[in-house]
């Protein structure tokens, strides 16, 4: 069994345009949305919920006792979480990491950690297989935690199943949930296009997928927008060992296909579709093998 | 006082201590924020701009700062002087991230899971665990034409301390001007550090299914921390209207719609900003601003 995640550095360049096309396409299986604090691959795959479980995850620390106001929590809070410990303590649940230090160093035991629901995970059942997915509670933390823990649960699914494959749709940016959906994957897609933006975002993409020792394979939306960045992107790839699958041209039927919750390769003759189905049967030589 | 030139003259006045801080922000990713904020930056010629999408930081692309500045975010991370034989357990006991673990009755740390809280040094065998710095990621500052005053922050690959590195732009907040902030996508934590200083906070969004999805949960989150906030509609003309009966329904006001044209998307690709391509677009971000001041007072 194989795990491939589709990651991009810059939002919107069509991760989950083109991660929703090769799951259609696929059909043997596992989907995970590690987008999970603006998933979106529920809209396409229409997904119906087998079970649903309240995510816990880290904790937070509360005021349970008498303070004395001795001010030795703000002093070692490394996340400025603590304020005013020597008139009135105020913890601020954004800042704090729920690291216990706070706890630890209170002379009276003024302070407890708790921990709160922060999301919901879910294992659905779609037309194209399994798929997990969550929903991080808006403005909550551990956005990692959640994403390894859906993983963990697909790989069960795959491997009771006897799946070949786990196509893994991924956040934005190169931070935790990145991170989490890149951990212990077989190999990586970078979608990017072809602005600077693009571009920037796509080396540091490129930068994390190195640092993990995966196997990263890229392609270009959009790339006739600009042509002279498209071909940056191509001498990138050839000077830095990164398999460019290839191009995919800015397509007036993909914006419209998308807002009827269509899949792109659903037009198969459509340009940006031939280049997704070629793209797939590429990918699928490696995953299947 | 910040002098406004919207092309036809105009200028507005606000008095000192009244400056606005507005963030751009949006759940889905790639739907138009740094566009919407660098061209309110340039529209506006005399600011502080933030760049608080510390992943994946693409204000300067348009903005083309001087950079005068380079510093080093750093954390503090322990390590474990092993060959004092010392008992390292109540370390691995302590630490909630599993950063620190025995392995066949050796002491293992994982320092990519660790947040630097400190507590080892706390809990551990007195002087046998130390600490060092270990840079996280950079906060560069420069000036930008004409006026503006550019502070961004840059996550090093491989690191999760999104937040150390937002943390330390939140010190550079500067009260007395007009303070423009670019938030990273999402609803989650780096999305919540970056709105939360703001008075206003701007969400972009685009006519479709998927954007709506994300607008309703990162209007949650900004309903529940008490920040005003519109909704700017990028490429206006696909999808349907979904997003503005969403809006209609929770009173959440339009500020702005930009249409789909890929020119527009044409110049973006080479690093250029909204009111470069077409002055019309200093007229209509001003006229942006003057509503959220007038919904901010």
């Amino acid at each position: 069994m194989k795990q491939i995640s589709i990651i991009s550095g810059k939002g919107g360049t069509g991760k989950t345009t083109i991660t929703s096309s090769f799951i259609k396409l696929a059909g043997d299986q596992v989907s995970v949305d590690c987008d999970v604090d603006a998933a979106n691959l529920h809209i396409m795959l229409s997904p119906v919920i087998k079970e649903s479980n309240d995510f816990i995850g880290g904790e937070a620390a509360r005021v349970t006792g008498e303070c004395i106001q001795c001010g030795k929590c703000e002093e070692a809070c490394r996340f400025m979480a603590i304020s005013d410990s020597e008139t009135d303590i105020k913890i601020d649940p954004i800042k704090c990491e729920g690291c216990g230090v706070c706890e630890e160093i209170c002379p009276v035991d003024a302070i407890e950690l708790f921990s709160e629901k922060q999301g919901t995970y879910y294992i659905s059942e779609t037309k194209y297989g399994p798929m997990v997915h969550a929903k991080l509670d808006p403005g909550s933390e551990n956005s990692g935690l959640i994403v390894s823990r859906i993983r963990e649960i697909a790989e069960d699914i795959a491997v009771n199943n006897n799946k070949k494959a786990i196509l893994i749709d991924g956040a934005p940016g190169i931070g935790c949930p990145v991170i989490s959906s890149l951990n212990g994957v077989d190999y990586a897609l970078i979608v990017t296009e072809p602005t600077l933006s693009g571009i920037s975002d796509f080396k540091k993409a490129h930068e994390l997928t190195k640092f993990f020792n995966i196997e990263t394979f890229a392609c270009i939306n959009k790339s006739d927008i600009n042509e002279k960045n498209s071909r940056i992107i191509s001498d990138y790839c050839r000077d830095n060992d990164l398999t460019l699958l290839g191009k995919i041209p800015y397509d007036e039927m993909v914006p419209e296909a998308l807002s009827r919750k269509q899949f792109i390769v659903d037009n198969p003759k459509s340009p940006a579709a031939k280049k997704i189905i070629e793209f797939w049967d590429k990918l699928k030589k490696i995953l299947y093998s | 006082m910040w002098g406004i030139n919207t092309g036809q003259a105009q200028v507005t006045e606000r008095e000192a201590g009244d400056k606005l801080k507005i963030s751009i922000a949006s759940g889905k990713g790639g739907t138009g924020k740094t566009s919407v904020a660098v061209g309110i930056a340039r529209s506006i010629e005399y600011c502080q701009f933030l760049d608080y999408d510390v992943e994946a930081p693409n204000a300067s692309i348009f903005l083309k700062p001087d950079i005068k500045n380079v510093e080093k975010v750093t954390m503090r991370q322990p390590y474990f002087l092993t060959e004092t034989g010392a008992d390292f357990s109540k370390c691995v006991e302590f630490c909630r991230y599993n950063a620190v673990a025995y392995v066949r009755g050796k002491v293992v740390f994982f320092p990519e899971l660790c947040h630097g809280c400190g507590g080892c040094l706390l809990v551990g065998p007195p002087g046998a665990v130390k600490e060092r710095d270990i840079e996280v990621g950079k906060i560069i500052r420069g000036r930008a034409s004409p006026g503006i005053d550019f502070i961004m922050g840059d996550l090093n690959p491989g690191s999760l301390r999104t937040v150390t590195v937002q943390a330390k732009l939140d010190e550079y907040i500067d009260e007395k001007q007009t303070v423009i902030i670019d938030c990273p996508p999402g609803t989650s934590c780096p999305m919540v550090a970056s709105v939360k200083n703001s008075d206003f906070c701007i969400l972009v969004t685009e006519p479709t299914p998927f954007g709506l999805n994300d607008l309703e949960i990162s209007a949650e989150v900004l309903r529940k921390l008490g920040i005003p906030h519109g909704v700017i509609i990028n490429r206006d003309g696909i999808g349907d209207d979904s997003v503005e009966r969403f809006c209609d329904k929770n009173n959440i006001k339009i500020l702005e719609k930009i249409p789909n044209d890929i020119n527009i998307a044409k110049a973006y690709s080479d690093g250029i900003t909204m009111p470069e391509y077409n002055k019309k677009w200093i007229k209509r971000f001003m006229a942006v601003i003057d509503l959220i001041e007038k919904e901010n007072k």
